[in-house]
């Protein structure tokens, strides 16, 4: 026999009570395991996502972006502009890799829907652009070569709405124009899944836009100074700098306010289930007050009636801590999904990334606070006086 | 400000694209009651020829058709919306779309089926073709109420249209007025055998 | 004191106040016992016969007198014993049997014979079987308390009590919960153990039980009443 064993067999003696308390510390230890989880997989979703832009920072034309969104949806020709000598400048900052130029033009089409949609063309530079992009693999076909081609190459959900395969003719609304798709995507998980490519200059030469661009995309040298580079950037007359990392900043700020306000509930939980275990290992030495006398008088020295009594506790925490945890694993993708539907913007992939470390350090938490919580109902039980134990219980 | 051009680039991009794979009604409560005037509601249920049998669905189906199925997108999992539309807890009929491949785009035939399976209402919700505005004109649509999967029986896709169909092709409709047809039949056939013949038995 | 002397009491008092009023549960009480020597200590309710039972186990200090435990000075000399100090007496010298058994409820009997090297000085199994041969209860060793009857349940008490090798075991009416079957079972199994050495001292009502002891003691208002 051991205390250990000892402290094991006493949980036993209450198995509901001791059900409901280790189920309240699942249930914290499930909470504070997905909060980690998902803190881990935002972030890293986040930075997948911009990263899979393939460049750090966009410039675009200077205005108003809430003019342009409602032109935009509106249909086409509203957006902003950029003269095209901007990435001469651009790449005269030592910073800069490569720039990718971009020139998205949309054009109303009537016959979608029941009050007609926008249909969004981006029109991208057939040598720099697809380097920018490596993970996008194609599911027929390839890029297309020549800048001035009328060739389209579509995103894996805008090809299945169009049902467009490689060969087939694509007409562009508006104008009566027809494209040949040279290339569908597979599914990227990024918004590249819904956009039609097509080369930078026949969008230009399609829409009158000769000379101008909406976007540039610029991939800054590893070990470069963004923020140097950002700040030489804003110099430029009429562009506006996108800065991916301070969109990621900005994102993460606003997620970590909310997470800041979920981790003060999860504390507020894991304390409510630390006053569960406090009250439940203490009724239970109540509950055995004669009995930790008659432990005593057998020859227990009161470190080892303290340490009985914190083992009960670490128990408890244990497995408690160990199926919320377990809990949040099965429960993973669940919670991703409401998420999901919570969040305006939600990156790709596992939005709940639980491993190792997450699960280890919640485990400790709980086992930490666990061990706290005991202290006082172990400390009450060695104090315990054989005779007045004994006494208390012959009274009763 | 960078934040919203950023979400504003994001969400621009796909101006045409939607995530959907199927054919749904863009906004169903609006479609629904003008396709159905009276109706006071509708449940959506979702169908494959994968999920409804398989392999020997498929073959039947082709063969009712008169032409395999074909492409990276007419597969057999590919997911069939259809609506059951109500009056009180009465089935009053039923509206169901299909995606076809037309000439320079998908299109998405929605036909509004009497319980008995007659066509009450043809809808083009989404087309690329030049001679869009007619395909999707009153006049055209009107040619198809009242018919039946019956008045298809000798109709096959790609060949010309003959009785007792009798239906005018739009100028300059091409292949679409073909793509259009085949959608009808292919409408027709799948709520065959997906509705009616299993209320039969 | 006589050689085999293993327990001597000199003028062992205890005295409660209440309020301002004294009691003196046990007065000026003198006494040995020897080594395999059964004594048992009667008197009406409340004449203090447990209060003295309880002091000489050590579970209760004494307001005055003194208490040597197998040669060794526990109260009464120049430096009074910490908490840890007698429970290190209770363990290597006593083995406790009470009224209401104190069975750990969800341990098995083996497991509660075995309970006291949790704390000290871990008997092997070996030992356990022996003590419940000893007792007869060897054929329930897997069985829980709640199995038992209260016969049984009061021979894995004196087994838990003995398993660590007390030199005196102090029962406080050891047959108070059980019928007159067991109670003789039991007053055979006290007279087993003092053959073996081993010094007894029960307090209990049971005129009968009393009489089979080597040594009567009667208690009157906390002083030995003789005769």
């Amino acid at each position: 026999m051991n205390i250990y064993a000892i402290a094991y067999k006493n949980l036993l003696r209450k198995k509901v009570r001791t059900a409901l308390t280790a189920g309240g510390i699942a249930l914290s230890a499930w909470v504070l395991a997905t909060l980690l989880g998902f803190n881990k997989g935002y972030q890293e979703g986040l930075n997948r996502d911009i990263d899979n832009m393939g460049f750090q920072v966009l410039l675009t034309a200077k205005g108003c972006p809430y003019e342009a969104a409602t032109l935009m949806l509106k249909g086409g020709t509203g957006l902003r502009y950029m003269p095209e000598s901007v990435v001469k400048t651009v790449f005269q900052n030592p910073e800069v890799e490569k720039v990718t130029p971009m020139l998205m033009h949309g054009v109303f089409d009537p016959n979608k829907g029941e009050n007609g949609a926008v249909a969004a063309y981006l029109g991208v530079d057939a040598v720099s652009f697809p380097p920018m992009k490596p993970y996008l693999e194609f599911k027929q076909g390839a890029w297309f070569k020549d800048n001035k081609a009328l060739e389209a190459v579509l995103g894996y959900e805008a090809a299945e709405l169009e049902t467009r395969e490689v060969g087939d003719k694509l007409l562009i609304p508006g104008i009566d124009r027809e494209v040949t798709v040279v290339g569908v995507l597979k599914r990227s998980g990024t918004q590249d899944d819904g956009t039609i490519f097509l080369p930078i200059t026949a969008v230009q030469k399609l829409f009158n836009r000769e000379g101008l661009l909406t976007g540039l995309g610029i991939k800054v040298k590893k070990e470069a100074d963004i923020t140097a580079l950002e700040n030489r950037l804003y110099d430029l007359p009429d562009v506006q700098v996108v800065s991916m990392a301070q969109v990621k900043t900005t994102i993460m700020n606003l997620v970590n306010s909310a997470r800041v306000i979920v981790m003060g509930i999860a504390g507020i939980a894991l304390i409510i289930a630390m006053a569960g275990v406090i009250n439940t290992i203490l009724m239970s030495v109540m509950e055995r007050y004669a009995e930790i006398g008659i432990l005593k008088s057998m020859g227990a020295m009161p470190l080892d009636v303290f340490k009985m009594i914190w083992a009960e506790t670490a128990i408890l925490c244990g497995l408690g801590g160990a199926a919320g945890i377990g809990l949040a694993f099965v429960t993973a993708r669940l919670s991703e999904a409401a998420v999901r539907y919570f969040l305006p913007y939600a990156p790709n992939g596992a939005l709940v990334a639980l491993d190792g470390d997450i699960s280890g350090f919640a485990f400790g938490l709980i086992l930490a606070g666990g061990l706290l919580s005991g202290l006082y109902p172990a400390w009450r039980a060695a104090r315990v006086r054989p005779l007045e134990a004994i006494r208390i219980e012959g009274e009763q | 400000m960078k934040k919203l051009i950023f979400f504003l680039l994001l969400a621009a991009l796909p101006g045409a694209a939607s995530a959907a794979v199927g054919c749904d009604l863009n906004d169903p409560d609006r479609d629904v009651a003008r396709l159905f005037p009276g109706s006071t509601g509708y449940k959506t249920r979702y169908l494959s020829i994968k999920g409804s049998g398989g392999q020997l669905l498929l073959e039947r189906v082709e063969k009712r058709l008169g032409d395999k199925f074909k492409g990276l997108y007419e597969t057999m999992d590919v997911p069939y919306t259809l609506y059951d539309i109500y009056k009180g807890k009465e089935v009053i009929g039923y509206i169901h779309g299909v995606n076809q491949k037309g000439e320079y785009g998908g299109i998405q035939v929605f036909l509004a089926l009497e319980r008995g399976g007659t066509i009450k209402a043809f809808y083009i919700q989404k087309l690329t073709s030049r001679a869009a505005k007619d395909l999707r004109s009153k006049k055209f649509g009107t040619q198809f109420e009242r018919l039946t999967l019956k008045d298809f029986e000798r109709y096959s896709p790609g060949k010309p249209v003959s009785a007792p169909l009798k239906l005018e092709a739009p100028a300059k409709a091409g292949k679409d007025f073909q793509a259009v047809l085949r959608a009808v039949k292919k409408n027709l056939i799948l709520m065959d055998e997906f509705v009616f013949s299993k209320k039969e038995k | 004191m006589a050689n085999n002397t293993v327990i001597s009491a000199g003028n062992l008092s205890k005295i409660y106040k209440r309020g301002s009023e004294e009691v003196r549960a046990v007065d000026g009480v003198s006494f040995e016992a020897a080594a395999g020597e059964l004594v048992s200590i009667i008197g009406p309710s409340g004449s203090g016969k447990t209060t003295l039972l309880n002091m000489i186990g050590c579970l209760d200090n004494p307001t005055s007198g003194s208490l040597s435990v197998g040669g060794r000075q526990v109260f009464g000399g120049h430096k009074e014993l910490s908490e840890k100090e007698l429970t290190a007496v209770r363990r290597e010298m006593f083995g406790y049997v009470f009224q209401k058994f104190y069975l750990i409820p969800t341990l098995t009997v083996e497991e509660n014979i075995l309970l006291p090297g949790a704390f000290y000085k871990a008997p092997g199994a070996k030992a356990a079987r022996d003590v419940m041969g000893l007792l007869g209860i060897e054929k329930r060793s897997g069985h829980l308390p709640g199995e038992l009857s209260g016969g049984e349940m009061q021979r894995v008490a004196i087994a838990r009590a003995l398993i660590n090798g007390p030199k005196v075991v102090l029962a406080d009416e050891p047959t108070g919960s059980l019928d007159s079957r067991r109670t003789e079972e039991i007053k055979g199994i006290l007279r087993d153990l003092t053959r073996q050495g081993i010094t007894v001292v029960m307090v209990t009502h049971n005129l009968d039980l009393a009489r089979s002891a080597d040594r009567i003691l009667e208690i009157r208002d906390g002083k030995i009443h003789t005769p």
